[in-house]
């Protein structure tokens, strides 16, 4: 990372680590589901912002996390294993789903994962027996982990999805991955071996999403399908990566944190509007602003600079 | 010893439909040769370049290169063998600079690829254009920078299409200058090109395509006086001698 990154990366987990000394309760929720936004949507820009493989159901992993890591910590596991156990299961799972979709081109990879988020919030009503179905899943307080530790986990997420970004960026296997996105073809002729590279980009874009499925179950104490396998969840992290940047490492946090901000100042009064609006918001960021605020604002500055 | 051959094309065929784009090739390119490959437009050529190259898995018939038997392998597994390979129309990788598109072309366990991506811009005056983006780059640059990405690896045999369409002449005498040099350093080639006086200057040996078919092969000389070439340059509709 360049020394203005690993600044700004310090102020950041500065403010970051105080933030529970001096925020309330509210506050501090608000911020940790900024961290979740920022791991999520680091995760997505792995697999999408770099090679443009456009997952549109990059929830499914956050979904099966979240069950995870409720029903083990109701199983008695320590939090920490629970959440490993999450992240580990979420990337086992992606392996194969991997395998089948990425042969796909583009637009149909982006199809089958739409799909596949689908397939995991109907596997957790019908699967009654493990999940509780639509009933959906209680965490008792007594096994939870309080709302500080839950942020600090939240937190180490964000930190280490934006780290592993910040190193992919400046790495071979990051290089490779943007050539994938150029053209794929191409870079299969120069000897990316462009079906592995991908495979490992989307397991691993997996990883985190699973862990901070579960921490957001412990953080919630209650779970259903449609909670944490909701369709909003896969329009946000793609609007948050869209409005900072796709394939930058500042994109997603800053994307975050705006949209975020802006959700629970406006849009928390028109629930049933939500979704709608994010999608609005996502094809005018297409349309008028590919590259996000970063990109333009590169543009920008080398114009006047 | 290796055999003389670097590749071997054994009864190559390719339909696309109905249409019988190469229809049982055979062909050899000779180690530390450059072997010409010539013949109208749309006899196949570039169809015969997919195939080798791995792009294109669909064909039959047997392709032995440097010993391997490589048909139905990924490209990304026949580069590893040792070939290169650009594309007719420019393929440089858009967004990314003129030093990212030589270096992810490089072998991973390079360490020198910095090195020599700067030295072959150099050869080519390049080297102000380093930080440019692919996509800001003139079309003859663009075919430059393609062909400089393959020497990244420097693979044993290459195959040009067509590199020197649409780059302008200066550029163009660097270009074959440097396919000279790549010769003299042992390289063997295959070279698919329009202009006969290139290819009467640098082949050592000519393949004649037409239809599908090998019509003519031996020095350029001899298939220039052989009649069949003649007649399917000349007695062709889509004729492209120039
Ligand atoms: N992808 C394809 N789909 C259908 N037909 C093709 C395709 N590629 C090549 N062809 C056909 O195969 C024949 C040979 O084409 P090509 O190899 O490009 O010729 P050349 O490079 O010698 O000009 C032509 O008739 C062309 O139309
Ligand atoms: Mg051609």
């Amino acid at each position: 990372m360049r020394y203005s990154d690993l600044g700004i990366g310090a102020l950041l987990l500065f403010f970051s680590l105080l933030a529970p000394g001096f925020l309330n309760n509210y506050q501090l929720s608000f911020l940790l589901q900024v961290l979740m936004m920022v791991t999520l949507a680091q995760s997505w820009n792995l697999i999408s912002g770099m090679t443009g493989y456009i997952s549109f159901g990059h929830g499914v992993f956050f979904g099966v996390g979240a069950y995870t890591g409720a029903l083990l910590l109701m199983g008695g596991a320590f939090w920490w294993v629970a959440i490993l156990s999450a992240a580990l299961l979420a990337a086992a799972l992606a392996l194969p789903l991997g395998l089948l979709t990425l042969r796909l081109r583009g637009p149909y990879f982006a199809i089958a994962m739409l799909g596949l988020n689908e397939v995991g919030r109907i596997l957790a009503n019908l699967w009654v027996d493990l999940t509780g179905g639509g009933d959906g899943i209680a965490l008792s307080p007594l096994l939870s982990p309080v709302l500080a530790t839950n942020y600090f986990s939240m937190l180490a997420l964000a930190v280490l999805a934006t780290l592993g970004m910040g190193w992919i960026l400046r790495s071979r296997f990051g290089l490779e991955l943007r050539a994938i996105r150029e053209d794929e073809e191409a870079a299969e002729m120069l000897g990316i071996d462009t079906i592995r590279n991908k495979l490992i980009a989307f397991t691993a874009s997996a990883l985190l999403p699973g862990a901070a499925g579960a921490i957001y179950a412990f953080y919630t104490s209650f779970i259903d399908p449609s909670s944490v396998f909701l369709p909003a969840l896969n329009v946000q992290m793609i609007v948050v990566v869209l409005l900072g940047g796709r394939g930058t490492l500042w994109g997603p946090v800053l994307g975050a944190v705006l949209l975020m901000s802006v959700q629970e100042l406006t849009w928390a009064e028109f629930p049933a509007l939500h979704l709608a609006l994010l999608g609005l918001l996502m094809i005018l960021l297409v349309l008028y602003l590919p590259d996000g605020l970063l990109g333009a604002w590169k543009r920008i500055g080398s114009r006047y600079g | 010893m290796a055999e003389p051959s670097i590749l071997e094309i054994q009864g190559l065929r390719r339909d696309f439909g109905g249409v019988q784009a190469l229809g049982g090739v055979d062909l050899q390119v000779r180690r530390g040769k450059i072997t010409g490959l010539i013949g109208p437009n749309g006899s196949g050529k570039t169809t015969l370049f997919q195939a080798v190259s791995g792009m294109d898995r669909e064909a039959t018939g047997r392709i032995y290169f440097d010993g391997h038997s490589i048909l139905g392998l990924r490209p990304s597994r026949i580069v590893a063998l040792g070939l290169g390979r650009t594309f007719q129309l420019s393929r440089v990788l858009p967004g990314l600079t003129v030093l990212e598109n030589l270096l992810v072309a490089s072998r991973p366990d390079d360490s020198e690829a910095e090195d020599r991506a700067h030295n072959l811009l150099r050869q080519v005056h390049l080297e102000r254009q380093v930080h440019v983006l692919g996509k800001a780059l003139s079309y003859g640059q663009q075919k430059l920078v393609e062909f400089l990405r393959v020497l990244m690896r420097s693979p044993k045999l290459i195959l040009l299409d067509e590199p020197a369409a649409g780059v302008n002449p200066t550029l163009r005498r660097t270009l074959w200058e440097l396919v000279r040099q790549l010769q003299e350093q042992g390289t063997s080639l295959m070279l698919i090109e329009h202009h006969m006086e290139v290819i009467a200057d640098l082949c050592d040996e000519v393949y004649v395509l037409n239809e599908g078919r090998i019509i003519a092969r031996g020095t350029f000389s001899e298939v220039r006086e052989d009649p069949q070439v003649f007649a399917a340059y000349f007695g062709h509709r889509n004729r492209t001698a120039s």
